[in-house]
């Protein structure tokens, strides 16, 4: 399975080994070293933005309460609905040196005043900022809530000052949350393609995608392609090394939630005011936009006759590739956080590889593959299928390692020694706790299918056109009206799956079901056991209740 | 994974069952021109015929790939594009079947199909120069080239270099120029323009109708797109390299060829189709709809077009476009254009 999955890299790395020297030359003197430094300045850029803004929303939304924070907890989700093309279009509309922006602008700095331009290094960083940092506000959000303020509260009590104790104990104890936030950002933003080809911005996926589209040959999108893999491979290996290092269990007992602190009025104004401009940058605008311009499709009767079909189309790609990645990325994200053979780590490293590969690059992977293996395959959705696999199924592997990673593997052993085959152990014991990992790997998947451009625009079969396709044949047009439709459509199905997956991210305590009730005890249990484990004291069976009830 | 979960899928999938599986009988045609160009000429086909089509449209060069990875396994009975630089690739690459029938060669000029006709081009597009009335002298730009000179400094908007319409015409200018006068004009050109890169045609009309700069390169059908949504923009069309000893006008066209692999039974109706693109009415949709010169020398060009009857055409076969494209890939990125 992992090797199907790294079948696409191998392709890169075969086409760019056996491309000639001078290829190499040229794109060495022409191209590379400005790319690399866009590249990398700007999910550097992204980055510390969506840091700064993710971290302090998260804590706004968790820490305080005031008259509408409830609200906040899922609105800041929301901008994950929009898929990157549809902001960055928005935004060169709002940013138009004829646009309203810029009109306001006049008034209050002059007539000579002008904003800047979208087509920039500053607005290809604004609007993959505002379209990313839902990533690391949501780790960063459950990580909080999770938090177990017992640690604060011993920093406050030895003599910490609020800042000190935030600093200092807070945002390391979430840290991996954070890099896991930041890992999803900073992949994001290394292989997009949409909105960085609308500002104009030239990043190595832009250039990959330009070249492919520019020639017949495919050697130099090869050449750049490996140089970006080679990048995010060296990302990858860091992120990792970086969480092997630090892998935090819940230490205690004794847990105890975070108790947000109510505020008084002109408080709640100011944090209502912060969250609502972040919020209409990220989603209100756009969205209204967008409504507006399905409007003056919908009155000029212009709306494509096809669209109810363009909908389950997209869809049906979506739901089966999110189902195939978590099936698929079960054994592997088990094997590389449990099994620590190379084999397992090397199947779970190669599966990162599809998401760094610039989906244009992965989709012609996948095809060539595909017409020399499985020819059967061909002009059916099943390749599609596939290509989507390779390129989401990191993003599956990473939700599913974390969710795994928080079962002590103590709990596993438990059942073991208490007689349960391994897969009766993964089954009642593994599985119930990871469940709400799994579901919202399963939602990420989903959404970013929704959204998934390249792939589908190589390689849908004749008549199987996805919302996004139609979004982009007319964008590239630059009918906006009538990529509106499908946009805004886009958006309204995801809302409802982005906020499931806040549901599911928003851990057991928040939820009271049987189940989660179980679950909840099971982590408490296996907190214990594993204190208890690393005291030498006998460990308990975790969750008694459930295996009391089988023989 | 929980029932809820796996559910929805599995009922999305059955769904799918539908539009997943193309329908076999229709024509599969593969399509580099925007499908509102394309469409009303397949729907008149169909009235006509009888005869559906399933397009997949997708950028030109990406459905070349597309077919030459797909091999003898590929659906596409029909390959349409709007570069015969494109069309001339495929044939190259063994992609696309000969063939002929009774009128061919007095519906389309000989110069405008391939010489085995394994494609033939159905409407022409000019690559010319739109200026600011207000902001540039018409006068002081007779050669296209001129555009490259310093007294342009800051003042022309560009195509990027993924643009097919960019590479075509520098492969034209290079076939006549030759490559040293070719890697001046881009140098200047690169200079000239600045940050004014666009990527697409449109963007660049509007830079001209606006005044950020005062003039640009473009296919011609952008400047009347614009002028028919804003009918008092100050732009114009410059008709450059005429006279004597000029290169002429740039020329591509969009045309149409068989897939070496149509499926047999499928082979008569993807003829009917290609014979009804090059016959009047098919003209008419095809070209009229982006106003576009129709290449069958009967029907007249849209109106407000200006006639090409007396206008000079650099003498470069359509068919070269293909082989002169990578070396002038080559030169466009020495260069650094983007």
């Amino acid at each position: 399975m992992a090797l199907v999955l790294m079948l696409p890299l191998g392709y890169v790395v075969v086409a760019a080994a056996t491309t000639d020297l001078a290829v190499w030359r040229r794109l060495w003197t022409t191209r590379i070293p400005e790319l690399l430094l866009n590249t990398l300045s700007l999910s550097a850029g992204v980055a510390v933005v969506d840091l700064i803004l993710g971290v302090s929303l998260a804590w706004i939304v968790t820490r305080y309460r005031f008259p509408g924070s409830g609200i906040w907890d899922w609105l800041l989700m929301l901008p994950l609905a929009i898929p990157s093309y549809v902001l960055a279009s928005a935004y060169t509309h709002i940013l138009h040196r004829d646009g309203t922006a810029a009109h306001l602008w006049r008034l209050v700095a002059g007539p000579d005043a002008s904003v800047f331009s979208p087509f920039s290094f500053a607005g290809a960083v604004l609007v993959l900022a505002l379209n990313t940092f839902p990533f690391v506000y949501l780790l960063a959000r459950s990580a909080f809530q999770r938090f177990n303020v017992a640690f604060e509260e011993t920093a406050r009590a030895t003599g910490a000052g609020r800042l000190a104790v935030f600093f200092r104990v807070s945002l390391p104890v979430i840290r991996p949350s954070l890099m896991a936030g930041l890992f999803l950002a900073t992949l994001y933003v290394a292989s997009d393609f949409g909105a960085v080809s609308l500002l104009r911005f030239q990043t190595f996926t832009h250039a990959v995608y330009q070249q492919m589209t520019g020639r017949f040959d495919n050697a130099a999108a090869s050449c750049l392609s490996l140089v970006l893999v080679g990048c995010a491979g060296v990302f990858v290996f860091g992120e990792r090394r970086f969480r092997r290092q630090s892998r935090f269990y819940q230490t205690t007992g004794r847990y105890r939630p975070p108790v947000p602190r109510p505020c008084g009025p002109a408080a709640a104004l100011l944090l209502n005011g912060g969250l609502l401009l972040v919020f209409m940058a990220a989603f209100g605008l756009p969205g209204l936009l967008l409504i507006r311009w399905t409007v003056d499709a919908v009155a000029a009767g212009e709306v494509s006759p096809g669209f109810v079909g363009h909908m389950w189309n997209s869809l049906s790609l979506s739901g089966l590739t999110a189902t195939a990645a978590v099936v698929c990325g079960m054994p592997l994200a088990y094997a590389a956080t449990r099994r620590r053979t190379w084999a397992g780590t090397l199947c779970a490293q190669g599966a990162y590889t599809g998401y760094v590969l610039p989906g244009p690059v992965a989709a012609l992977a996948v095809l060539v593959v595909v017409s020399h293996l499985m020819p059967a395959l061909h002009g059916t959705m099943l390749i599609l299928l596939l290509a989507c696999l390779v390129h989401l199924l990191p993003v599956a592997l990473q939700g599913m390692e974390s969710a795994l990673q928080q079962v002590t593997p103590n709990l596993e052993e438990a059942a073991r020694s208490l007689g349960a085959r391994p897969v009766q152990s993964f089954r009642r014991v593994t599985l119930p706790l990871v469940r709400g990992g799994f579901a919202s790997a399963w939602i990420l998947v989903f959404v970013q299918c929704m959204k998934e451009l390249p792939a589908s625009l190589l390689l849908r079969p004749a008549g199987f056109d996805t919302l996004a396709v139609r979004i982009w044949l007319e964008a590239s047009e630059e009918l906006y009206h009538l990529a509106a439709p499908p946009a805004l459509l886009i958006v309204v199905i995801t809302i409802p799956v982005v906020l499931l997956w806040s549901g599911a991210l928003a851990g057991p305590g928040r939820r009271d079901t049987r189940a989660d009730a179980d679950a909840a005890d099971a982590d408490a249990d296996g907190a214990d056991a594993d204190a208890a484990g690393a005291t030498g004291a006998p460990s308990r069976a975790p969750t008694g209740r459930r295996f009391r009830r089988s023989p | 994974m929980p029932v809820a979960v796996c559910a929805p899928a599995l009922l999305a999938a059955l769904l799918a069952g539908a539009p997943a599986g193309h329908a076999g009988d229709d024509l599969v045609v593969y399509s580099g021109r925007a499908e509102r160009f394309v469409q009303p000429a397949l729907d008149a086909f169909q009235a006509e015929s009888g005869i559906a089509a399933q397009v997949l449209t997708a950028d030109s060069t990406a459905l070349i790939n597309r077919l030459h990875a797909e091999g003898a396994r590929t659906a596409a009975d029909v390959l349409i594009t709007n570069d015969a630089g494109s069309l001339e690739r495929a044939r190259e690459l063994g992609l696309l079947r000969a063939h002929a029938f009774p009128g061919l060669e007095t519906a389309i000029p000989a110069r405008f199909r391939a010489p085995d006709n394994s494609w033939i081009g159905l409407s022409g597009r000019l690559w010319v120069i739109v200026y600011n009335t207000a902001l540039a002298d018409p006068g002081a730009l007779l050669s296209i080239l001129d555009l490259g000179e310093p007294a342009w400094n800051g003042r022309i908007a560009i195509p990027a270099a993924g643009s097919v319409y960019l590479q075509t015409g520098v492969s034209v200018i290079r076939a006549v120029m030759g490559d040293a006068a070719t890697t001046r004009f881009l140098r200047g050109v690169k200079r000239n323009a600045g940050s004014f890169v666009f990527e697409k045609n449109r963007q660049i009309v509007a830079a001209v109708a606006r005044g950020d700069v005062a003039a640009g390169l473009v296919n011609h059908y952008y400047i009347h797109r614009h002028l028919a949504q804003h009918p008092d923009a100050p732009i114009a069309l410059r008709m450059t390299d005429q006279g004597e000893r000029g290169m002429g006008l740039i020329l591509n066209a969009a045309g149409v060829g068989i897939t070496a692999h149509v499926k047999r039974e499928h082979l008569a109706a993807a003829q009917a189709l290609v014979k009804f693109l090059t016959a009047p009415e098919g003209q008419l949709l095809f070209a009229h709809a982006n106003k576009e010169y129709p290449l069958n020398p009967l029907v007249p060009a849209a109106p407000g077009l200006p006639p090409l009857d007396h206008v000079r055409i650099a003498d470069v076969r359509l068919d070269r476009l293909a082989d002169l494209r990578d070396p002038t890939m080559t030169v466009i990125e020495t260069v650094g254009l983007r």
